[in-house]
């Protein structure tokens, strides 16, 4: 098998004395698309932000991503800037705070392409292509036109243009949709989707909503309190998940028990890496929490399809 | 037939040269939860904001109990409103318990204080938050904690309809589970009516009878919930329904533009 495009290697972030990532070992592949799920305070964002080395002043790092094969963080200064502009592209969740918004939608998805040497006309010739590609009309005029005149939606299809402008290899996206209305949801990821298999480039996509990263991803990670406690394909997600959380995640939704039935709820609230116990990090709101669960922190077993870091499944591996 | 708890006709709202709401009517019966859906800007919370009393209507009327006009005290002790983000919706400075003692000091002056304590602690009890939280800040609570005391709040005036906002809109998978758990048992608890603004069809299914979808200021299709999510008859109602992710679920790129 292929080296994987990116890889994380028992990744250990934290602030002061803060652990915000306690440890996220994953991979992905070329051209593969991951979906990281978990609730507020899971980590997710900041898993994605090491990648491109965009983590809050003073953390320290403790692991390793490479991409490539190439550790990131021994990148120098030169080396990282040209990684972040041409072999990774980003998209966030608020369009708004992205594009510069006092600057034309032309000039910011030229700039990139000018900072890398293409003349003027070929870049622009370029940016209009792109946004064609994405499904936006009248493509000279919004060149010329300013963020406030675009709605939300379309904001969103400019910024993901403008990542695929540079034709990178994986594309982080950190809730690219959860500001849109459901409608444009579906148009903005069917995009994204179509785009990233048309040149092939890795996704690695953050989500709240398993059900939005099981219809775009082929993998599934789901985060909780700094750490992955399971990973499975997509299209097993509700016949394979075994871990506590994604099943607990999997029922909470409404719609999946009938109207008037009351829903599977998790005592308790979603805890971020500090305030998770030592042993499993749901062992505090775990509905089948056993006394070993507290103590031990569970290894990543492979079990079915997938894998899942919990001790309760331990009996069946063996 | 019995005079519904809230009736809107003809609602208009218009912002400059901006038609918000554009002809809306619907009803809510006694007791009854009735969804009010649609995307950004399609005019649902200005219609929430004229009902409780926030906004004025340009043309229209809101009839609360059969009645157009309340003052506003009694408007408030009629509908009370929960709005979508607890971290600014809730006093900072102000205890849980002050919160809802002020609520029930305004709609009932002759409410000794050890009555007044015996219905905070009925209150919190209600919305599943620990007594000991009365004492706390909103800064201590979470996310989930304070969404509980603002449902508390609404409910302390023993209104006959609650307005919630996109009231679960922001909150974690798991912490939206326990609150709408919450509002199912308080309704049936309290006999309060819901008039529910959401863009979250999976929870109109959940805690809703009947459904108004709404789009560009108008009401594009009305009735029950099974009916209307099962097999919808309007072309936005049938995209909406369609552009919800679920098992099995391909998203793909729409043929018309908004």
């Amino acid at each position: 098998m292929t080296a994987p495009l990116l890889e994380f290697d028992g990744l250990r972030v934290s602030l002061g004395e803060r652990p915000i990532l306690r440890d996220v070992t994953l991979s992905v592949h070329a051209g593969e698309a991951v979906g990281l799920v978990g609730e507020s305070g899971s980590g997710k964002s900041m898993t994605v932000k090491s990648v491109v080395r965009l983590l809050p002043g003073g953390s320290t790092v403790d692991g390793s991503v490479r991409f490539g094969g190439i550790d990131v963080g021994s990148l120098g200064p030169a080396d990282l800037r040209r990684f972040r502009s041409r072999d990774v592209a980003m998209v966030f969740q608020d369009p708004r705070a992205t594009v510069n918004p006092v600057r034309t939608i032309g000039d910011f998805l030229t700039e990139v392409l000018r900072d890398q040497g293409v003349g003027r006309a070929e870049a622009t010739r370029r940016a209009a292509g792109s946004l064609a590609e994405v499904g936006v009309d009248d493509v000279r005029r919004r060149l010329s036109q300013r963020p406030y005149e675009l709605s939300g939606g379309l904001l969103q299809r400019v910024v993901i243009a403008a990542a695929l402008l540079t034709e990178p290899k994986l594309i982080l996206a950190d809730e690219p949709t959860t500001a849109l209305d459901v409608t444009t949801q579906e148009e903005v990821v069917a995009i994204l989707n179509e785009q990233r298999r048309q040149r092939s480039a890795a996704l690695l996509f953050i989500t709240h909503d398993l059900e939005l990263a099981a219809a775009v991803c082929d993998r599934i990670a789901v985060m909780y309190a700094g750490e992955i406690v399971e990973i499975l394909p997509a299209d097993r997600l509700h016949d394979d998940a075994r871990h506590p959380y994604t099943k607990a995640l999997l029922g909470s939704r409404p719609g999946t028990v009938p109207p008037g039935e009351r829903l599977r709820t998790v005592p308790g609230t979603p805890q971020s890496a500090l305030t998770a116990p030592a042993g499993c990090v749901f062992a505090d709101r775990c509905p089948v929490v056993e006394s070993a669960c507290r103590d031990l922190h569970p290894p990543m077993l492979s079990v079915g399809s997938g894998f899942a870091a919990c001790h309760l499944l331990s009996e069946e591996v063996r | 037939m019995n005079t519904p708890l809230l009736e809107v006709r003809d609602l208009r709202k218009q912002f400059k040269d901006f038609v918000a709401v554009d002809g809306v009517s619907f009803t809510v019966p006694a007791g009854g939860s009735l969804a009010v859906v649609g995307e950004s800007g399609s005019g649902k919370t200005t219609c929430a904001r004229i009902v409780t009393g926030l906004e004025k209507a340009t043309s229209g009327t809101v009839l609360l109990d059969g009645a157009a006009t309340l003052d506003r005290r009694r408007r408030a002790s009629f509908v009370q409103m929960v709005f979508q983000d607890p971290y600014l919706s809730l006093d900072r400075r102000q205890t849980v318990s002050d919160c809802l003692g002020e609520v029930l000091a305004h709609h009932d002056r002759e409410m000794d204080r050890r009555s007044r304590a015996a219905r905070i602690d009925e209150l919190l009890d209600l919305v599943g938050l620990d007594r000991k939280l009365g004492e706390s800040l909103p800064r201590h609570l979470s996310g989930g904690q304070r969404q509980r005391v603002a449902i508390a709040r609404a409910l302390a005036p023993n209104p006959k309809l609650l307005v919630l906002d996109e009231a679960v809109a922001a909150l974690d998978v798991s912490i939206q589970a326990q609150i709408l758990n919450l509002l199912v048992d308080a309704r049936a608890a309290t006999g309060v009516a819901y008039l529910f603004i959401t863009h979250d069809l999976s929870v109109v299914r959940h805690v809703c009878e009947d459904v108004v979808v709404m789009c560009r200021g108008k009401v594009v299709e009305s009735g029950l919930v099974a009916e209307v999510l099962e097999a919808p008859a309007a072309a936005y109602t049938q995209r909406l329904v369609a552009s919800v992710p679920r098992p099995g679920w391909v998203p793909s790129r729409a043929v018309s533009r908004g």
